[in-house]
């Protein structure tokens, strides 16, 4: 029973995502009703199937069931096997994201109502939910990449939603150049268990460690792996793309930003959390990224003004956290906190369209003000210090110019090599010239 | 017998040859495309039927000076040098200027792809590679800035390569054997590093890649692309070095897949600070073919996935290239310090080219994930810090692609709001919407087609 649901709920929007592909190829002119009731349909079953799943995990748990599936790719000795594992971090995982999709749909409906993308915007976020669903359930590194860089391409191609803009566009490079770069740990660390462990399945890694090998290249897995997390939950020192990626349409942004691509670097953390007690000094970098990451964001978030800039920082500095949750090995407490956070930050994003609406309606809002301001830390500092803070937050501590410096310390010997190359190359032109003159 | 397999091996040959020579004295261009189009369909299925259609003489020994013969590697990249071209220029039929130089290349290719030994590919090599300087001593003779020195300098270097493996080859006595049943005892050092140097210049591979630069400004690309599609350099490395392979020393295979690790992350940077969007689109394409021989090199997994991404940069990259030679039909795309936003005006294109540089930078569900699984998995048995390196390489291409699709498709436009939208029809696309459908297919069902590559 339990396998034949999740077959269905990994199916599902597979199939969806096909049929969407082939109307778009096809040049089907859908009516926007009719997309949006079937998209009201759809993501009410997945909602419902999910729903379902993590009820049964949830009765069953701590239960686990493994599904093994035929081999994607088999060549001589190596194997891509296709393997599953239906848990309560995965179905809990997997609940979250069908909901909050669910809402998404809903939401945009009338937020891009008439709007020439709408159709991309469905195709988009539907091809998000399956990279979603496979990193939920996958059982090795092999395959949470494939839902992994799902999720990224689909993150980037919404960040340039609006296209026609250049800002939008740079904002979306600036992303994708984060996100591939941290992929790169996610993809060395597949290669790696591979090579060293015989194996990706990360329920097996940790039973493997004794039998590896690799030494020190055990350790750079789990390195591998926080690398690749820090991209997706803009942690330091990946962190800068994401306040600037909020140029796509808002619910785009809620459900990347603010809810699930966000919590996909933890969510990852989690998955390996066994492996990484094998290792304490990851576990402290995990805690020291996630704490220099949060008090970051919550300096550099209150010196914007923008709604949607200062939820961006917010978020960073709540995720920080969860990965200091993950450290410390309260693991069932950062799940809780991922949902929470996740579910407050998307009504957030949603509502910020209308937050000056809020401000003035809204009574509560005054109140929290003032219990902020109570609480504020801000006492406890000097006028000068205080000051001085705000300057550096103000500039995002330098955090693009450090980038830059580290960015151009590879560009520089490359440009010097191009240039030597034109130059090689102009000068045997002209010794040619001169060789066929003289002929 | 012998005469009849070939005179099979030599049909392709001879009708091409034929056809070119014909080109010379025709001025109907259009005639000469439909002539162009439907020899390269007929090729197309000429290999494909001796590929799919399982025949016990895949090589034939006839030990004479010009020998062609049919294997399954050859098959295997006849098909897709005709494929790739057809899919390339049938959608472009009414758009692109095709010139005779053209039919001389495929010519060249058809009988570097075909060759059995090292003079017949010897004599093909040079062939193929002397037409460029026909075009290079007219633009010398005009006083243009680019003669093209480089080329030849280095094509130079790469002939005399060519003729010293010849004339040891004949000191030896296997002169006149089939490349793949040439003895391990022939491959002494010296052999091996004029071998090298002849692989990684045919494929623009560092540091004999310069005379690309030289090609790209002056040449179209499906001329470009009918010199890098015959993959000269693979067949020779396939046919002549990996029978023998693994007697060859570690550090000469170390050095090989350094550079073209190396290659591949040059030309990304390269394409990365080029202001000409067509170069970068090269250099993009250069870098992930400069991948190719890496695989190879590794062991069996690593070679099944460079055998398919041989397909896949073949028959995605020259879609890449007729979509925006398409569209620079109608538009003049020069500089790359602004967005052009031809998405708005080319939906479907644009859709479609960003979906082929999925398929080449290994976004899963296209065909180049399972190749770099696969590549990178035999790598890294091999040489752990090389499997790294060929990880930044394939980042570096992603960045790479994504920043030739956003200046070309995404961004303000700089022309006119009110032009018609140009996309093709259906009809015309139909060859691409194929090339995608089986990169998908080769993505999600990688086994129907790794079943294939047996040899």
């Amino acid at each position: 029973m339990i396998e034949n649901l999740f077959q269905l709920i990994l199916i599902t929007p597979f199939v969806w995502v096909l049929i969407l592909a082939i109307i778009y190829f096809v040049n089907v002119k859908v009516p926007e009703y009719v997309l949006s009731e079937t998209v009201k349909f759809y993501s009410l079953l997945m909602a419902i199937m999910s729903f379902s799943l993590f009820v049964m995990c949830w009765s069953m748990s701590p239960t686990v069931v493994l599904l093994d599936y035929k081999n994607w790719i088999e060549v001589g000795d190596y194997e891509f096997k296709v393997r599953f594992i239906v848990d309560l971090l995965g179905s809990t995982y997997a609940l979250l994201s069908s909901v909050l999709i669910g809402i998404i749909f809903r939401f945009s409906r009338n937020y891009l109502h008439k709007e020439d993308g709408y159709f991309r915007f469905i195709f988009l976020l539907s091809m998000l939910l399956f990279g979603l669903l496979i990193v939920s359930f996958a059982r090795s590194l092999d395959l949470i990449f494939v839902g992994w860089e799902l999720v990224g391409t689909t993150s980037v191609l919404l960040i340039s939603y609006f296209y026609f803009q250049p800002q939008p566009v740079r904002h979306a490079l600036k992303a994708i150049i984060s996100y591939r770069l941290c992929d790169m740990g996610i993809l060395a660390a597949a290669a790696w268990a591979h090579h060293y462990l015989h194996s990706t399945d990360y329920t097996l890694m940790p039973s493997l460690l004794g039998h590896g090998h690799g030494g020190n290249a055990l350790f750079f897995i789990g390195l591998f792996i926080i690398w690749a997390s820090l991209a997706k939950s803009g942690q330091l020192p990946m962190s800068s793309w994401l306040p600037t990626a909020m140029e796509g349409p808002t619910p785009s942004s809620a459900i990347f930003y603010g809810a699930l691509s966000v919590h996909l670097g933890p969510f990852l953390l989690l998955r390996m959390h066994d492996y990484f007690t094998h290792f304490p000094s990851l576990l402290w970098l995990i805690g020291i990224i996630g704490a220099v990451s949060a008090v970051y964001a919550t300096l550099v978030g209150r010196t914007r003004s923008d709604a949607k800039t200062m939820l961006a920082y917010a978020t960073i500095s709540q995720v920080g956290i969860i990965w200091i949750e993950i450290a410390l090995g309260f693991t069932n407490f950062a799940l809780f906190h991922m949902v929470a956070h996740a579910s407050l930050r998307t009504w957030q994003f949603l509502r910020s369209s209308s937050i000056i609406q809020d401000f003035f309606e809204n009574p509560m809002v005054h109140q929290n003000e003032e219990i902020k301001r109570s609480l504020s830390l801000e006492k406890l500092f000097s006028k000068n210090m205080k000051k001085a803070i705000f300057v550096h937050a103000l500039h995002g501590f330098h955090l693009d110019f450090i980038n830059q410096k580290i960015i151009n310390a590879f560009f520089y010997p490359a440009k010097f090599y191009i240039l030597l190359e034109k130059k090689w190359m102009n000068w045997n032109n002209e010794m040619l010239k001169k060789l066929i003159g003289k002929g | 017998m012998v005469f009849l397999y070939d005179l099979m091996a030599g049909i392709p040959l001879l009708i091409t040859l034929i056809l070119s020579v014909i080109s010379i004295f025709s001025t109907d261009n259009e005639k000469w495309k439909s002539v162009i189009i439907g020899l390269l369909l007929f090729l197309l299925l000429y290999f494909a039927f001796f590929f799919f259609v399982p025949h016990d003489a895949h090589t034939i020994e006839t030990f004479s000076l010009f020998d062609l013969s049919f294997n399954k590697i050859s098959l295997f990249i006849g098909m897709i040098f005709c494929a790739s071209l057809f899919v390339g220029i049938y959608p472009l039929r009414h758009q692109v200027i095709i010139s005779s130089s053209f039919l001389f290349y495929i010519t060249g290719g058809i009988g570097l792809i075909l060759a059995n030994n090292l003079p017949t590919f010897f004599l093909f090599w040079s062939f193929q590679r002397a037409i460029p300087l026909v075009g290079f001593f007219q633009s010398a003779k005009r006083g243009d800035a680019s003669i093209g020195a480089t080329y030849i300098i280095q094509h130079v270097i790469s002939f005399f390569c060519l003729v010293a493996l010849l004339v040891m080859s004949y000191n030896q006595g296997y002169f006149y054997y089939p490349m793949t049943s040439i003895p391990k005892e022939f491959f002494s050092w010296p052999v091996l590093i004029l071998s090298f140097i002849v692989i990684y210049q045919s494929h623009g591979i560092f540091p004999f890649h310069s005379w690309v630069h030289d090609l790209v400004g002056k040449h179209s690309w499906y001329e470009i692309s009918s010199i890098f599609l015959s993959r000269s350099g693979v067949l020779l490395f396939v046919q002549l070095l990996l029978p023998t392979f693994s007697n060859d020393p570690d550090i000469f295979k170390i050095i090989l897949l350094s550079l073209s690790i190396i290659s591949s992350i040059y030309w990304s940077f390269r394409g990365l600070f080029e202001e000409n969007l067509s170069k970068t689109t090269t250099y993009f394409y250069i870098a992930q073919a400069s991948l190719l021989l890496t695989g190879l090199q590794a062991d069996l997994t690593a070679a099944k996935g460079s055998y398919l991404h041989m397909m896949v940069i073949s028959l995605c990259g020259t879609s890449m290239f007729s979509i925006l030679s398409y569209i620079q039909h109608y538009f003049s795309i020069k500089r790359a310090n602004q967005f052009y936003g031809l998405a708005q005006f080319y939906p479907r294109l644009s859709t479609l080219f960003c979906l082929f540089g999925f398929c080449m930078i290994g976004v899963p569900m296209g065909a180049s994930h399972v190749v770099e699984d696969l590549v990178i998995t035999g790598l890294l048995d091999y040489q752990p810090y090389l499997g790294l390196g060929h990880i930044v390489a394939t980042c570096l291409n992603g960045i790479l692609f994504f920043i030739v699709y956003s200046k070309f498709f995404l961004g303000q436009s700089p022309y006119k709001q009110h032009i018609k939208v140009m996309d093709m029809s259906m009809k015309e696309m139909a060859p691409y919407v194929s090339v995608l459908m089986l990169m998908l297919l080769m993505g999600v069902l990688p086994y129907l087609f790794l079943e294939k590559l047996t040899w």
